[in-house]
């Protein structure tokens, strides 16, 4: 059945699939882990590193990207359409400066480019852009704000999400474990978002990028030193539970 | 005449007769050009079994040659690398045979000098106990191709005493199943066995419709047919190349019977498997 509607775009199925959309969706899957955590005073982007070539250069193998001094965006699928949006975003995100003489919130910015997806699958010839992305940052109310788009071209605003591979699996552990404590201030967030990365990437701290954004201050890159330290004292804690947990039972 | 739905008039069989049928008939007979073409494709086609190291033809089948009481089969890629890394790696393994085999999967029309990971099935045995035999399949043997490979294998061997184990992977849209596929956990695991096969597998059966393809089903007809027990371990994944969650998938099966005494050194396979992953990955820059 599905063959005959999954070829074109622009073809709606039987059942009311566009199936391209849903392909769509299946290559973001193939792109590695990213997650975002909205703290209280915080934003949180951490992803997982993709192994980089011997000879690579590794500045130029990036999840992360700012799209404005306090806006930026965390990605999962195909490299050569994230790169696409996210010029147009970061042009999008002048034009408005300069026209509006205000920074772009959050939110526009993310509408824009869940419209500029959406617009992808309506058009003949044209395919959807295969990413999903994180949008966080901070509007000039002071409040923080994270949000995902897919790419059918719609947006939600999340306290939490996850998207690329193993995302339903981060997805479930954030459910369990955002809690106002958990984000009760700016390291408890950071610590959130690693411990949700751990639970599916492969080799620990050298694996993971950290990006976060604090109200009023631009984007600040974890090193992977600050990195490996956060993940120590992420095991320190998880020795020191299981110890306590050890002392009650007996 | 009949039209089809997007309004092509196609001309729809008569079982009457009519005279048109002469002159199809005509056309149907084969010409001494047609049987030719049709020689060469299915000679491109054989399956061939011999020996890499004299390259020298095996006469009669493998297992005749080479009688087993345990054969595992890996097919598909996922299936080679946990075999890879957790079986070979964990002993002494002997190459014995290996069966060359084209057709259109293949990627290049060269027929006589084909790459291992394309065209080959290479099987082993285990030195300190050469009835473990152990056969490694990256390629895709076609549906007219999977019979000669089981005659060229299996041929008229003994069939008591010997268990086969099959490993491979499917796309978990080939999972027959009335939830919807967004609330499975996938990678996961399925077993289908012969009916002579009495211990219980590392997993839950696979439930029905219990469909599965290519190889792993003419092997497993085979078995049937000849009462020999056998079991297929299928992982349903939704990553098809090569990746290390969709092989840890596996793992159960290294507490089954047949695994049990092949796997040393666990931690150790894991660390070859990580690394078998990591070459692999960096080749593709698509996705990030």
């Amino acid at each position: 059945m599905a063959s005959r509607y999954d070829r074109a775009i622009t073809v709606f199925s039987p059942d009311g699939h566009l199936f391209q959309v849903e392909y769509a969706q299946e290559a973001v899957k193939k792109g590695s882990t990213a997650v975002g955590i909205r703290g209280t005073d915080i934003v949180v982007l951490g992803v997982e590193k993709k192994s980089v070539a011997k000879l690579q250069d590794e500045r130029t193998v990036r999840k992360i990207c700012a799209l404005d001094d306090h806006v930026c965006m965390a990605f999962a699928g195909l490299t050569a359409d994230a790169r696409v949006v996210i010029n147009r975003s970061r042009v999008e995100c002048q034009s408005y400066k300069l026209t509006v003489e205000d920074p772009v919130t959050v939110e526009y910015i993310t509408r824009f480019i869940a419209t500029l997806k959406q617009k992808y699958t309506q058009s003949n010839g044209r395919r959807p852009f295969g990413i999903s992305a994180l949008i966080v940052g901070f509007d000039d109310d002071g409040i923080p704000r994270l949000y995902q788009t897919d790419p059918s071209g719609t947006y939600h605003a999340w306290k939490a999400n996850a998207i690329g591979r193993s995302a339903k699996t981060v997805r479930e552990f954030l459910e369990k474990n955002y809690t106002e404590d958990a984000i009760a201030n700016d390291s408890e967030a950071i610590k959130l978002a690693i411990r949700a990365l751990l639970e599916v990437v492969q080799s620990g701290g050298k694996n993971i990028e950290l990006a976060i954004i604090r109200r009023h201050q631009p984007l600040k890159m974890f090193s992977a030193k600050e990195i490996e330290l956060q993940v120590t004292e992420i095991e320190k804690e998880k020795e020191e539970a299981e110890k306590k947990k050890s002392k009650k039972t007996t | 005449m009949a039209a089809t739905f997007f309004g092509e008039v196609v001309k729809a069989p008569c079982r009457a007769g009519t005279e048109d049928q002469e002159e199809e008939e005509e056309g149907r007979r084969e010409t001494a050009e047609d049987r030719e073409v049709r020689r060469q494709l299915a000679r491109k086609r054989e399956v061939r079994l011999f020996r890499r190291q004299t390259k020298t033809s095996l006469e009669v089948s493998l297992l005749e040659k080479y009688p087993c009481s345990k054969f595992i089969i890996a097919i598909g890629n996922n299936a080679v690398a946990f075999l890879s890394s957790f079986v070979m790696n964990s002993g002494v393994w002997e190459e014995v045979g290996c069966a060359k085999l084209w057709n259109e999967w293949c990627r290049t029309t060269d027929t006589t000098h084909l790459s291992p990971a394309e065209a080959f099935c290479v099987f082993y045995h285990l030195k300190s106990s050469p009835s473990v035999l152990l056969c490694q399949c990256s390629c895709y043997v076609a549906e007219d191709q999977q019979y000669q490979w089981l005659e060229k294998v299996f041929g008229s061997c003994a069939r008591k005493n010997m268990q086969v184990t099959l490993l491979t992977c499917r796309h978990v849209t080939d999972y027959k199943t009335s939830e919807s596929i967004s609330s499975l956990h996938f990678p996961f695991l399925k077993a289908l066995k012969t009916q002579n096969f009495k211990e219980p597998p590392c997993c839950s059966l696979l439930e029905q419709p219990n469909i599965v393809h290519d190889l792993p089903a003419a092997v497993l007809s085979y078995c049937q047919v000849w009462k020999i027990p056998a079991v297929l371990y299928l992982c349903y994944t939704d990553v098809m190349k090569l990746d290390l969650i969709t092989v840890e998938a596996f793992k159960p099966i290294l507490s089954s019977r047949s695994l049990k005494g092949l796997v040393k050194n666990i931690p150790q396979s894991t660390e070859i498997l990580k690394k078998l992953m990591t070459t692999n990955e960096i080749q593709s820059n698509i996705y990030t």
